[in-house]
């Protein structure tokens, strides 16, 4: 055991423990700053403390009512899980298709959802923009300032994604199950519903789960999209945030309280999935 | 974490090819997705090329169907307005930034190789960057990086004067190491699955020959982390070229001229300036930039199940 890890083993032991201590300091340093931020005191985190003079967790309650994180974070919450289901379910019917069987333009369709995700999101972000300001005009609709054309905007780019990462998991599955379905006269529908559905479960979790956080990491689209009641969290601190300098007393420590707050939902996510969403993010070599 | 090694990388059996195509092919089942992939995909980008065409301000945005239609006239006038400039922002910055997080990505995947107690921790600790949220991580910065905040702080104990960090001739270089520290995990998570999917005949046969680390490195580890790590890069440069959240978080929009990238400089004129026109043809170009990395990018990736062997 012992003489296989040494085998395995790439660099010198001195230099491995040097290059891990400086790899670690390099990220916790800024990752123990929010944190002993979030726990100072506002003044104190302006002044430059790295260590609080004082600790409290005040920042923590004052944040709620110094700027409108619950209305952002409600906000966010509705329109991403919205874009989440919509687009895992869609994308996983498109993917089954797209990968068993074979027709013209199929080739042209998966290079398209892989090349859509590198897109820039201002190309896409400006003809929605001008599409949904004039549907008051053309068709009597408002659509900019509410969640739901928010939430067809973050499907431009979720669902082909959920697409992408639903077609990377669907062509490893066997296909034996579906040809004894279909031997035994089951439809299309009833093997996907039966038959698909339950075996890439964690895949269409983990397709869902992008998608969610592709529209909670968003700025782009909800700084255009948005009006004050429809703001999201990511919008919501990053307005926040400018509106600390120039103003009298910047408010850091609260500042830094929302960051941590807004990063939980994510942080969360991910350690509860961690195994699946870092084998989907290598895998199909999407971001 | 260990379950790097996909299914699906193994070549399917010979068989499997037959019944793909000889059914009755439920095509139909294409049409939500498909509809909707049209409407909300394909439909603008094409508007978005004939936006770029018209003269579109505040005035016409809401009536765009009889805006007045210039030709070429917003490119001609967008290479006056700052776009080379942009341009070379975008590059430099994003071409620095992967060539920078190349090492230290590849660094991140040898340290963690290898099983120790507390291994779990390290890598965990390695995800953080990339698991928090681009805005999150810029107002933490923007915070550290204040004139009065705790970088300039530390700086100033050991004799450095900092000064600006986010404006400035030297806001260029914050993002630079900002989107270096967000983005280096993504090459480790690269490296580390090209990593161990080394043999482990490899190591036993580097061992038995008595390699010293470097050249087992350098001639036996780095070759397999070739491929995978360079297409690594294609991906993460592409996404460095398309980062608006963090310029746009750290500095604010307008943002500083030395870190005006292509995505705030459009940002910047179709929202702030309200020229749509202009600014739909500056997307434009930004895209015609990207297509040279995105083409080879798609050439590279693995499309399909049912292509075998080289032919792609």
């Amino acid at each position: 055991m012992s003489a296989s890890a040494e085998a395995t083993r790439l660099l010198p032991r001195p230099m491995l423990a040097t290059l891990t201590v400086l790899l670690c300091a390099m990220v916790l340093i800024p990752v123990s700053y929010i944190v002993l931020a979030s726990l100072n005191s506002d003044v104190g985190v302006a002044s430059g403390e790295f260590w609080p003079s004082s600790w409290s967790l005040e920042s923590y309650t004052k944040i709620w009512t110094t700027a409108d994180l619950s209305t952002g974070i409600v906000n966010s919450l509705i329109v991403c899980s919205c874009t989440a289901v919509a687009s895992a379910l869609l994308g996983t019917t498109t993917a089954y298709v797209l990968v068993r069987y074979s027709f013209l333009g199929r080739l042209t369709i998966l290079r398209g959802l892989v090349g859509l995700q590198s897109i820039p999101g201002t190309l896409m972000l400006l003809p929605v923009f001008v599409l949904f300001s004039s549907a008051g005009n053309y068709l009597g609709l408002t659509v900019i300032g509410t969640r739901w054309g928010l939430f067809v905007a973050y499907l431009t780019f979720a669902l082909p994604f959920s697409t992408w990462v639903m077609v990377t998991y669907l062509r490893g599955l066997p296909r034996e199950l579906e040809e004894a379905a279909r031997t035994d006269g089951a439809s299309t529908v009833v093997i996907l519903w039966r038959i698909i559905f339950p075996l890439s479960l964690p895949a269409i979790v983990v397709a869902g789960i992008f998608a969610f956080l592709l529209g909670w990491n968003d700025v782009l689209f909800a700084s255009v999209l948005t009006r004050p009641e429809t703001h999201t969290a990511a919008v919501a601190l990053s307005i926040f945030g400018s509106a600390q300098e120039g103003g009298a007393l910047p408010v850091y420590s609260q500042m830094m309280a929302a960051a941590l707050i807004c990063a939980l939902p994510v942080v969360l996510l991910y350690l509860a999935f961690q195994r699946y969403l870092v084998g989907g993010l290598t895998a199909g070599s999407v971001k | 974490m260990t379950t790097l090694v996909r299914p699906e990388q193994k070549a399917p059996p010979p068989h499997k090819r037959k019944g793909v195509t000889q059914q009755q092919r439920p095509l139909w089942l294409l049409t939500p997705g498909g509809i909707l992939l049209i409407l909300i995909v394909l439909i603008p980008l094409a508007l978005a090329v004939y936006l770029s065409l018209l003269d579109l301000d505040q005035y016409t945005l809401r009536r765009w169907i009889e805006a007045p239609f210039i030709g070429l006239d917003n490119y001609v006038e967008s290479f006056d307005s700052g776009l080379l400039h942009s341009i070379w922002i975008s590059v430099s910055f994003s071409v620095l930034s992967t060539a920078v997080t190349v090492p230290i990505g590849i660094a991140a995947a040898l340290v963690t190789q290898n099983a120790y107690r507390g291994r779990g921790l390290v890598r965990a600790a390695f995800l953080i960057p990339y698991v928090l949220p681009s805005f999150v991580v810029a107002s933490v910065w923007r915070t550290m990086l204040q004139p009065d905040g705790v970088v300039n702080a530390w700086l100033s104990k050991v004799g450095v004067d900092g000064g600006l960090w986010l404006s400035g001739p030297k806001s260029y270089w914050t993002l630079v190491l900002v989107e270096i520290w967000a983005a280096w995990p993504f090459i480790y998570l690269m490296a580390l699955a090209a990593l161990q999917s080394v043999d482990h005949e490899v190591h036993e046969a580097s061992a038995v020959d008595g390699v010293t680390w470097w050249p087992k490195l350098r001639r036996v580890i780095l070759p397999y982390l070739r491929g995978p790590v360079l297409l690594a890069c294609l991906l993460a440069t592409l996404n460095h070229i398309n980062n608006f959240t963090l310029p746009f978080v750290l500095f604010g929009a307008p943002a500083p001229d030395d870190v005006n990238v292509m995505p705030m400089l459009v940002y910047v004129t179709s929202f702030q300036s309200l020229r749509f026109g202009l600014s739909a043809a500056m997307a434009v170009v930004s895209l015609i930039i990207i297509a040279i990395p995105l083409y080879v990018y798609l050439r590279a990736v693995r499309l399909d199940v049912h292509e075998e062997g080289g032919r792609r």
